[in-house]
């Protein structure tokens, strides 16, 4: 650590270089803290989980329950040991809440005045976050399992909506609605899968480039401009046609896929399904990039929320896997390490990029902080620090020099 | 003082070796320039050839060398590499999308061609041979390219599949096969749910690698119990835990 400080200093080294080794080495020790908590607010699982870009200090959840909570992360007070606690409630007895679970919660990407949730109750609110109360309301005629907002747009403040309708006879197809925030109305439907899209993102390097994972199997990636369908669908064997038996041609996993994530510089995109594998992608073109993760059991039926550390080197992914939230190499493909912890199925993991930290939610109707743990301080004791009129360090108890020549 | 080992990155500092137990050293291939062509034929001994009375060339899958290298990429990356140089040939099983057989590609020739002896179809066989073991490395082949591309009439196209070297996949298409191969995964997939269920019934469904090694294999496991132990290990239906005495096979609830 000493010898990245003094290259920093001396102009060896670039200074993202010891920012980058310091946050890898903080997400290696994740730990379970037993000093920080989360208040426990819902009554049912939860199910998504959103930290405010711009300055990390809020978070929002939602859960099974209809219940959107909003946290203040921020430790103010001066003791280690701290509860992030509830500021406000959306709960059952608002007029405005969801009547079923609210599945994805979202911050608006450039302030905390405004967020979006969409739930199986077919709605979408924008709420107003001062007075929590919806300022917009979308009416779907599905179910919505996920929507997102994309964090770099300039041009537009689309927001893309999933739905599914039951697949009966003579219905509408699965299809994709983009709503405008601006004009609080749905501007158009990408249509083109086949089965109930589970999750939805925008890239976060171009504004107008949105993926989609659907139960169909198959993966799109749409650009919004475009007035045909989507650019492309991502091919799990990367087009060597002689792999798979001829109902898996061109589809991304062997069964549903039900998670998507973007690298921070949205160059690669990670997929999860329920074939327990999980894959990385070379999002411009498409190409698996054939890393292997093994087995990543995956046995959510709906969209499974997981996330990828920033500003690291190598970068992680943490997914969860059961009850334990796994975190691999996103390049490497090897398993680090499970931090385990949840009392049942987790859903939803979040990682907070300033300061290294995860925050997963499950069932069990748990918040869990993840928090790294490098080293404990000594603890000073301040009368003696004083008597010896502040010597530099405080000395440890066993070097003391206990000898002494006075006598009462 | 925290006593407690953390997990620390490459690049702070050098990762001390932990001392295991001795099995697992000589097994386990630490450095990272690891041979997949040595692994494959330590896996191919353990093949029991006199079984299938010498018919059928040895054959590994693919996910048991997941069990002898850490890094599955790295060891897909290798495989790939000596499928592109011709020695190694893959093919799909068929009873799991993922599992996929690997065979040395002189020993397929050479089992084919011992197998298609005095039979009428020996012609077209080792036409097919000659041109697909030089650089094909596809699993499947569709009407088309047997058509065009490698020239064989439908009549021809009967045969290979009779002598079995094609296998049906769709209306048009073939798997690559091994001709005689409906005995090894019939024994195979026998093999692997009575040495699942050994690990099962253990007590607190967990076992020592070396105590289920040393089991006496029951009626229903042909194959050698190091084979089925590397199979279920590299098709991670045993999570394997690294103890003071040695690796521990626990089952995995959800097989």
């Amino acid at each position: 650590m000493l010898s990245f400080l003094y290259a920093r200093q001396s102009g060896l080294d670039d200074p993202v270089r010891l920012r980058r080794a310091e946050s890898t080495r903080r997400v290696l020790s994740l730990e379970l803290n037993h000093n920080r908590d989360v208040d426990r607010i819902h009554g049912n699982g939860i199910n998504t989980l959103d930290i405010e870009v711009v300055d990390g200090r809020y978070m929002l959840s939602g859960g099974s329950d209809g219940v959107i909570v909003i946290y203040d992360l921020e430790n103010n007070s001066k003791k280690p040991q701290y509860t992030c606690k509830a500021i406000c409630t959306v709960g059952r007895s608002s007029r405005h809440v969801h009547k079923f679970s609210v599945e994805t919660v979202q911050w608006y990407p450039h302030d905390t005045g405004i967020f979006v949730s969409s739930s199986f109750d077919k709605t979408m609110k924008v709420w107003d976050t001062e007075t929590l109360k919806p300022a917009e309301e979308f009416q779907f005629d599905g179910n919505v399992y996920c929507h997102h907002m994309s964090p770099i747009a300039r041009k537009h403040s689309l927001v893309a909506a999933l739905l599914c309708s039951v697949l009966a006879v003579g219905t509408k197809d699965p299809k994709v609605q983009l709503c405008d925030l601006k004009s609080g109305s749905r501007i158009h439907i990408l249509q083109g899968h086949r089965g109930e899209i589970l999750s939805v993102r925008w890239s976060p390097r171009y504004e107008h480039i949105l993926a989609t994972a659907s139960t169909d199997s198959r993966v799109r990636v749409w650009d919004v401009r475009r007035a045909s369908g989507s650019l492309f669908t991502l091919d799990q064997h990367n087009g060597d046609k002689s792999k798979a038996s001829s109902e898996a041609v061109n589809t991304a996993h062997n069964g549903r896929v039900n998670g998507l994530c973007f690298t921070a510089d949205g160059l690669h995109l990670l997929t999860t399904g329920t074939d327990d594998r999980m894959r990385l992608w070379n999002s411009a073109t498409g190409e698996n990039t054939l890393v292997n993760y093994g087995k990543v059991v995956n046995e959510s039926r709906k969209g499974l929320k997981f996330t990828i550390s920033r500003g690291c080197s190598p970068e992680f992914v943490f997914v969860p896997c059961g009850s334990s939230v796994a975190v691999y190499g996103l390049h490497s493909g090897k398993l680090i390490t499970m931090l385990r912890g949840h009392y049942n199925n987790v859903d939803c993991c979040e990682f907070h990029p300033d300061y290294q930290e995860l925050y997963s939610g499950g069932k069990d109707c748990n918040i869990l902080a993840w928090v790294p743990v490098l080293r404990q301080p000594d603890i000073e004791d301040e009368e003696t620090n004083s008597k010896r009129g502040g010597t530099q360090a405080a000395i440890n108890p066993a070097f003391e020099d206990a000898w002494s020549s006075e006598e009462d | 003082m925290n006593r407690k080992r953390a997990l620390i990155a490459d690049t702070f500092c050098l990762t001390k070796k932990r001392k295991c137990a001795v099995d697992s050293v000589s097994e386990d291939s630490q450095d990272g320039g690891a041979d997949i062509k040595s692994n494959l034929q330590y896996l191919m001994t353990l093949f029991s050839r006199k079984l299938f009375n010498d018919t059928l060339p040895p054959v590994v899958l693919k996910h048991q060398l997941y069990s002898l290298h850490n890094d599955k990429t790295l060891v897909d990356k290798q495989v790939n590499e000596l499928r592109e140089n011709g020695d190694l040939l893959m093919f799909q099983l068929g009873f799991d999308s993922e599992a996929f057989a690997l065979v040395f590609a002189e020993d397929y020739k050479a089992k084919v061609l011992q197998g298609e002896d005095g039979r009428k179809t020996l012609g077209t066989v080792e036409k097919f041979l000659a041109k697909l073991l030089p650089n094909c490395s596809d699993l499947s082949f569709n009407k088309e390219k047997m058509l065009k591309e490698f020239l064989f009439t439908d009549s021809e196209i009967t045969q290979l599949v009779k002598s079995g070297v094609l296998t049906v996949r769709d209306a048009g298409s073939w798997w690559l096969s091994i001709p005689n191969s409906g005995k090894f995964i019939k024994y195979f997939i026998k093999g692997r749910k009575a040495v699942l269920g050994m690990v099962r019934k253990s007590k607190y469904g967990e076992i020592l690698k070396t105590e289920l090694e040393g089991r006496p294999t029951t009626s229903q496991v042909k194959f050698q119990m190091k084979y089925h132990v590397h199979d279920i290990i590299g098709a991670e239906l045993v999570e394997c835990i690294q103890t003071t005495s040695g690796t521990l096979l626990r089952y995995v609830d959800g097989n």
